[in-house]
């Protein structure tokens, strides 16, 4: 990790201060520190001042909600999300290994047809599923059969298993190209029939990526609210929003504390579950093999893949299409659309830059002056990760209504929520980004007499760029999504169009929501070209 | 050189929000804005909102809400960001009132509506009644087999075929707020508890309940009387009828809300705020208001659209709207001992 020699010539009294010993010789200048532990207090602030308010919260208050509401919606939520994540997995990972291993007709073609899912956000699919199978839905009207209740657990499950399996059918694919394939070919060497080597050596292997999938689908579940909501559903996430939205703020922080500690059990479940099994794989003796023969079984197998991406991704882009050819043709696209869309942008693409900026300071402190505290902050700055806008909300709500009223019901506050919430995803990709850097390229910069500003700007910056960029139009996507902290803390006047779906969604005005979900989705096909290059 | 170019990346991202942050704040046509706060339905209120930008150059500045935004109002107390509140139901005005969020108002524009209907310092007013009426199929359910009292609900006969509101949905709130002042707390307590066992659906909004009963999906639901008049209106799953409740000597009448306008207390444009006021109240705006709404203007001399029964015809509860504001946040704490949750999918 380190890039220059500075640790080596630094002068034996300085390195047994305490202060340098912290920071294994190294330490950042204040300047640096500072910007790092501000960005770091930002983000963390407003989830841990939700989670004392709620630690706070009268007792009698508790005492209600524990006696009352938290069983029901402890079953509800976990119920949901096993389901949701059993059969994400179950959907996923055939389709992973069918697609990587085996002579499907058209694998690269399904490899990222069947990754299309994942830009359409679950509220918009649970719209495209109520015009399709609701009860008086295109279903009803044509056939007399709904063939699917959309407003029971049934339908909750399905649709969001149907935009959250390739989570899974991702990470698992990419999994299964990396694998050293010598395993199998020993096990096959060692008498193992197909199924067998499957069952044995490959599944096992997989069981990292399927457990990083499966993590990511039940947070997802977790901390859904448009799809939930719509389909009639109700989770902690929901429940959270409606207290928020009746400013019952205790109750709310009181049912946020339980629910980021459902995310904290999931999470360390899945880190213990990974760290009781060891890998080791060799890499770089990967070389071409036959896939495995379908035979008889190949027309299953397309069905299989054929169905799946009919009814994630067909079925709601037709129906998004169909909806916004209509509207469209009757003006949807007015003036005050572009308002909307001007909205989303601008506070997307501000909370994308700030976010991209943000990253910076942090990621560069944890890379250059490794250390107890950098690696502290780093962790800290992921707070906002994995956890519900809803709550990410209520502490902007609690912190600006109290604190800092001049910037209360203005369009920063919803900026810095976005910021909060998806700044992870920025520092990933930033982080990932500057470790692809090669330091020796940056110690030969050195070498030849480069400052280090001038080692920046000239090597790491053009190198660092783009990964740096990705992460950017990451969060861009992400915030331009965003349903549940919008609602809540958009000033008035300032509807985005993730907002203006959910509007007209729910006076089932279709054909005035179906372009603004279109343009949402279309939008979101960029980021995924730069994953699918990646997995 | 890290440093600098930190600092300035730094420095232009704050000033950049905080630019955004200001911008919906100042308007280009420099008489001002005014915001409003509405718990009334978007398409409704657009129409009347943009003819008063036109004919003003104040810009409005809407957040389309629902009934809590009552609560994000009293929240907003110390930091007032709305000037008007647009609501559903007379009972959520009054309940603002009593808790000092509203401004009186001595706009002598404010006379043409019947006092009856109105806060006595003019803090709000109403703009068009809403009654609560049974909205039925008449494919599933003839007049005659309709239930005709409310209380009738609470038979186990009608189990599984009307639709309701969530507990909390306004017009609900309010409604169950006259009922005790009618009943008392024990018999309006056990009317929700097995309306609420007895009811096939509970739904967000009357908009769901109407849909449903029009297509078919329940045989009848209770709704306020526009959305009747709106299902009426539908090109298809029209074959609906109303009935309005409890008529008769003996019968306690059907409970007629009106929906109206409040002014905030210390909103940060007042003069704008009592300009909107004044604009709905009048005769062309309230004719607007009642035909696109399909609402009954409080209004006498201005028509109301023909499909719509007006209040004169039928027997009407003998609650005075001022008296449910004080029973507004008790009755939704009834609502939920009753049983029936505020919100869905509780």
């Amino acid at each position: 990790m380190t890039s220059d020699n500075k640790a080596a010539i630094t002068p034996a009294t300085t390195r047994h201060n305490p202060w340098v010993r912290l920071w294994c010789g190294k330490p950042p200048s204040l300047f640096l520190l500072g910007i790092a532990t501000a960005v770091t207090a930002v983000m963390a602030i407003p989830i841990i001042y939700v989670l004392i308010q709620g630690v706070q919260a009268d007792p009698a208050r508790w005492r209600l909600l524990l006696d009352q509401r938290i069983p029901a919606l402890l079953q509800r939520s976990l119920g949901l999300a096993v389901t949701v994540t059993s059969l994400a997995l179950l959907v996923g990972a055939p389709l992973a290994w069918l697609v990587t291993r085996t002579d499907l007709p058209g694998r690269d073609v399904w490899h990222w047809l069947l990754a299309l899912p994942m830009v359409i956000p679950p509220y918009v699919g649970a719209m495209t599923y109520i015009i399709v199978f609701g009860p008086r839905g295109l279903m009803w009207r044509s056939f007399g059969s709904t063939f699917l209740d959309v407003y029971s657990f049934t339908g909750v499950s399905l649709v969001l298993a149907s935009f959250t399996f390739p989570y899974v059918f991702l990470l698992a694919s990419s999994s299964l190209r990396r694998m050293n394939r010598n395993y199998e070919e020993a096990a096959a060497v060692a008498g193992l029939s197909p199924a067998q080597a499957l069952l044995r050596v490959t599944l096992p292997l997989l069981r990292p990526a399927l457990g990083a999938g499966a993590l990511l689908v039940a947070l997802y579940v977790l901390a859904d609210f448009g799809a939930v909501n719509m389909l009639r559903y109700s989770t902690f996430t929901t429940a959270i929003f409606y207290q928020i939205g009746s400013f019952d703020q205790s109750s709310a922080a009181i049912l946020s504390v339980v629910l980021v500690s459902l995310t904290v059990l999931l999470l360390y479940l899945e880190n213990r579950a990974k760290a009781g099994v060891r890998y080791s794989s060799v890499r770089g003796t990967w070389h071409c093999r036959q896939p495995v023969r379908l035979g008889k079984l190949k027309p299953l197998a397309m069905a299989f893949v054929t169905t799946v991406f009919l009814f994630t991704a067909v079925l709601p882009l037709a129906v998004l299409i169909f909806w916004s050819v209509t509207g469209i043709a009757n003006g949807a696209l007015d003036q005050r659309f572009f308002g909307f869309a001007l909205n989303s942008f601008v506070t997307a693409g501000a909370a994308a830059l700030i976010a991209g900026i943000l990253a910076l300071p942090v990621v560069y402190l944890r890379r250059r002056h490794p250390g107890a505290v950098s690696a502290f902050l780093n962790r800290l700055s992921y707070t906002g990760y994995s956890l519900p806008g809803v709550i990410v909300a209520l502490g902007m709500i609690f912190l600006f209504n109290n604190y800092v009223r001049f910037l209360y019901g203005t369009a920063f506050m919803l900026i810095l929520a976005y910021v909060v919430r998806f700044m992870p995803q920025s520092l990933q990709a930033t982080e990932t980004a500057l470790s692809q850097v090669p330091p020796q390229l940056e110690e030969a910069a050195q070498s030849l007499g480069f400052s280090p500003g001038r080692v920046l700007r000239r090597v790491t910056a053009p190198l660092a760029v783009p990964g740096v960029m990705a992460g950017v139009s990451f969060v861009f996507v992400s915030a331009l999504k965003e349903l549940p902290a919008t609602l809540l803390l958009r000033p008035a006047g300032m509807d985005t169009l993730a907002v203006r779906i959910w509007i007209e969604a729910s006076e089932a005005f279709y054909h005035s929501a179906a372009p603004a979900a279109l343009l949402i989705v279309l939008l979101s096909i960029l980021p995924l070209k730069w994953m699918l290059s990646k997995y | 050189m890290l440093k600098r170019t930190m600092l300035l990346l730094v420095v232009t991202a704050i000033v950049l929000t905080a630019l955004i942050g200001c911008t919906p704040r100042q308007t280009n046509t420099g008489k001002g804005e005014v915001v409003v706060y509405s718990a009334r339905n978007e398409s409704f209120v657009l129409p009347l909102l943009n003819s008063f930008e036109q004919q003003t150059g104040i810009k409005v500045r809407l957040l389309t809400g629902n009934e809590t935004l009552v609560n994000k109002i009293l929240e907003e107390r110390n930091n007032v960001q709305a000037d008007v509140f647009l609501s559903n139901d007379a009972g959520a005005l009054e309940y603002l009132r009593l808790a000092e969020a509203l401004s009186s108002n001595q706009s002598p524009a404010l006379k043409i509506i019947d006092e009856t209907y109105r806060a006595d310092d003019g803090s709000w007013v109403g703009l068009s009644a809403r009654t609560r009426v049974l909205i039925y199929n008449k494919d599933l359910i003839s007049e005659e087999e309709m239930p005709k009292t409310l209380w009738e609900l609470t038979d186990p006969k009608w189990s599984g075929q009307f639709m309701i509101t969530r507990g909390g949905n306004g017009s609900m709130v309010a409604h169950v707020a006259a009922l005790r002042a009618v009943w008392g707390d024990d018999k309006t307590t056990e009317w929700i508890g097995a309306v609420r066992k007895n009811a096939g659906a509970v739904v967000n909004g009357h908009g769901d309940i109407r849909r449903s009963v029009g297509a078919g999906e329940y045989a009848f639901g209770l709704v306020n009387n526009y959305y009747f008049h709106q299902q009426l209106s539908e090109p298809t799953n029209n074959n609906v009828g109303a009935i309005y409740p409890d008529q008769g000597e003996q019968g306690i009448g059907a409970f007629v809300n009106a929906a109206g306008v409040g002014l905030l207390n210390g909103g940060p444009n007042r003069s704008n705020a009592v300009a909107l006021i004044d604009f709905l109240l009048q005769p062309d705006q309230q004719r607007a208001f009642a035909y696109t709404s399909m609402e009954v203007p409080l209004n006498p001399s201005v028509e109301s659209n023909p499909i719509a029964r007006p209040i004169s015809e039928y027997t009407t509860m003998a609650v005075r709207l001022q008296d449910i504001g004080a029973m507004w946040a008790d009755a939704k704490a009834l609502i939920e001992r009753g049983g029936l949750d505020l919100d869905l999918g509780q």
